[in-house]
């Protein structure tokens, strides 16, 4: 590695210096372009006038509902589908990886779910299971659920030969080699995967609350662009910037804590 | 004489229609470090695969007390050439795993680990992860792990082949105080000659077992075994260029 002679402190500084000024240079950049007059503020608005907007709403609310229910209604839906996608795609993407017929089974239908985009979904989900909740935690559920079996499978494929070996000769019955060697070893990429999915599910949560309703910060974004209101949407576009950057970083730090041996080999 | 520990009779293995070996038969007595010695290739990881029990004789009988091996066990511990230890486990919670797979009591985990570290000079390590470790502490490791099952029958398969000379020695030195602390009876897989006449008390030389085939060695080298000073025995310099002419003359067929 290149960073041999600087010391793990100063290499860490560095580090954080970096990670806090690329956003700063960032909003630099979009102060000058919107200061000169240069882009039409319908387009791109000022920074300026976009945390005023963020401040209206968080002081006053949107569309007569306080922020934080609407942070709310959103992180319920997110949670709600992330914990069951990521622990039954957890699940079934290990069993692929250790038993062929499961892997058989699921092979086909997971590799064509996977490419559909969810907007594409939404008009079935609203036939399916209506307007309510249920639509919205499914359409998340599904894609999480997806995401995580492609990775705890090749998590489950990465277990080396030796190692299942060595747990077998030593008295490990079936479920034990599952618990003990199998999950163990992948848990690296399932931490992967979570990381990928939590932002997913971001992501979809913005096109499931297309699917009615008059809460969640999908439904601020998309009602305030029908509208125009082109600082109300980067002011919801902030708070889900700011919840994923939150996310990633709360699962990053899990990992490292976990997967303690990763990388140390 | 006692009955084997160990014995192979008239073993055949091959796949895909290739012979990798054909009606080969020995015993091994209890208490008895046995090497398998050749180059890769000869089938001395096949056999060593069929003790384990992670490979089945397409004929014939591999036999430990007189049963039939099925599949892997803990009476038959693999030392592996990686040491394939168990990243996300404190070197007790790797030594402890057999006996945490047959739901012994927690305390009786701890004061195995405890004596297995301290039989193969871990002691204090106990808590440290693997990749804390030196490649020579690793395999210690493995072989604690094994230990700790008390097996009938330790298999190593060229356990100290990825380690630098030194500590290479310091181990073969390891295994033979190892087997006279507890009569562990060892199959050696290796492919070193010199390693082969220090740590065996008889060598098979294999070099192609599909005739099922090989050459054995008697070594008769002074007690202790573990001495160093055996790596300058007369004898030890004899049997090693016994069979390492050998070896040049199967190799030159």
């Amino acid at each position: 590695m290149t960073e041999s002679r600087t010391t793990p402190s100063l290499a860490k500084r560095r580090y954080a210096t970096l990670a806090v000024l690329s956003p700063l240079a960032l909003l630099a950049i979009w102060t000058l372009l919107t200061a000169r007059g240069a882009v039409p503020p319908v387009i791109l608005p000022s920074p300026l006038a976009v945390a005023a907007s963020l401040w209206d709403m968080i002081v006053n609310g949107y569309s007569g509902i306080s922020i934080g229910t609407h942070v709310a209604a959103s992180m319920t839906r997110v949670g709600i589908a992330f914990t069951l996608g990521s622990l039954l795609g957890i699940t079934l993407g290990l069993l692929r990886g250790r038993a062929q017929a499961i892997d058989a089974l699921f092979v086909v239908p997971s590799a064509i779910l996977l490419p559909i985009p969810p907007l594409g979904l939404i008009p079935l989900f609203i036939l399916w299971f209506g307007i309510g909740e249920l639509s919205k935690i499914i359409l998340i559920f599904v894609f999480v659920l997806l995401i995580m079996m492609v990775n705890a499978q090749a998590g489950a494929n990465a277990v080396g030969v030796d190692t299942l070996r060595a747990a077998q000769s030593m008295g490990a019955n079936r479920w034990q080699v599952f618990r003990f060697v199998v999950l163990p070893s992948a848990l690296p990429q399932i931490m992967t995967g979570l990381r990928i999915a939590m932002g997913t599910a971001l992501t979809i949560l913005v096109a499931s609350e297309l699917l009615g309703g008059d809460r969640g910060l999908g439904f601020v974004i998309l009602d305030a662009s029908s509208f125009f209101r082109t600082t109300y949407v980067f002011g919801g576009i902030i708070i889900i910037g700011f919840i994923g950057l939150i996310s990633d970083r709360v699962i990053a730090y899990a990992a490292r804590r976990i997967v303690h041996w990763e990388g140390r080999r | 004489m006692a009955s084997p520990v160990l014995k192979f009779d008239h073993v055949s293995f091959g796949y895909d229609g290739r012979t990798i070996m054909r009606d080969t038969s020995f015993d091994i007595r209890s208490g008895e470090i046995v090497v398998l010695l050749g180059p890769s290739g000869c089938g001395k990881t096949t056999i060593l695969n069929m003790v384990a029990g992670f490979l089945t004789p397409t004929a014939g009988a591999a036999l430990v007390d007189g049963k039939q091996i099925e599949g892997p066990g803990p009476d038959r511990g693999v030392v592996f050439q990686a040491a394939a230890l168990f990243d996300w486990m404190t070197v007790a919670q790797n030594i402890a795993f057999s006996l945490r797979c047959a739901g012994r009591s927690r305390a009786d985990q701890r004061r195995v680990a405890t004596e297995m570290a301290a039989l193969v000079g871990l002691s204090n390590f106990e808590g440290h992860f693997p990749y804390q470790l030196s490649g020579g502490m690793r395999q210690r490791v493995g072989l604690a792990r094994v230990l700790a099952a008390k097996p009938r029958v330790m298999l190593m398969d060229e356990p100290f082949s990825a380690l630098d000379v030194q500590t290479r020695e310091q181990l073969q030195e390891e295994t033979l105080r190892i087997r006279d602390r507890t009569s562990c009876t060892i199959l050696f897989v290796t492919h070193s000659i010199e390693e082969a006449v220090f740590v065996g008390d008889r060598i098979f030389l294999l070099t192609d077992l599909s005739d099922g085939n090989y050459e054995q060695f008697d070594v008769e080298l002074p007690s202790p075994r573990s001495a160093s000073e055996n790596r300058l025995n007369p004898e030890f310099l004899r049997l090693r260029e016994v069979i390492y002419r050998k070896m040049l003359q199967r190799v030159a067929h």
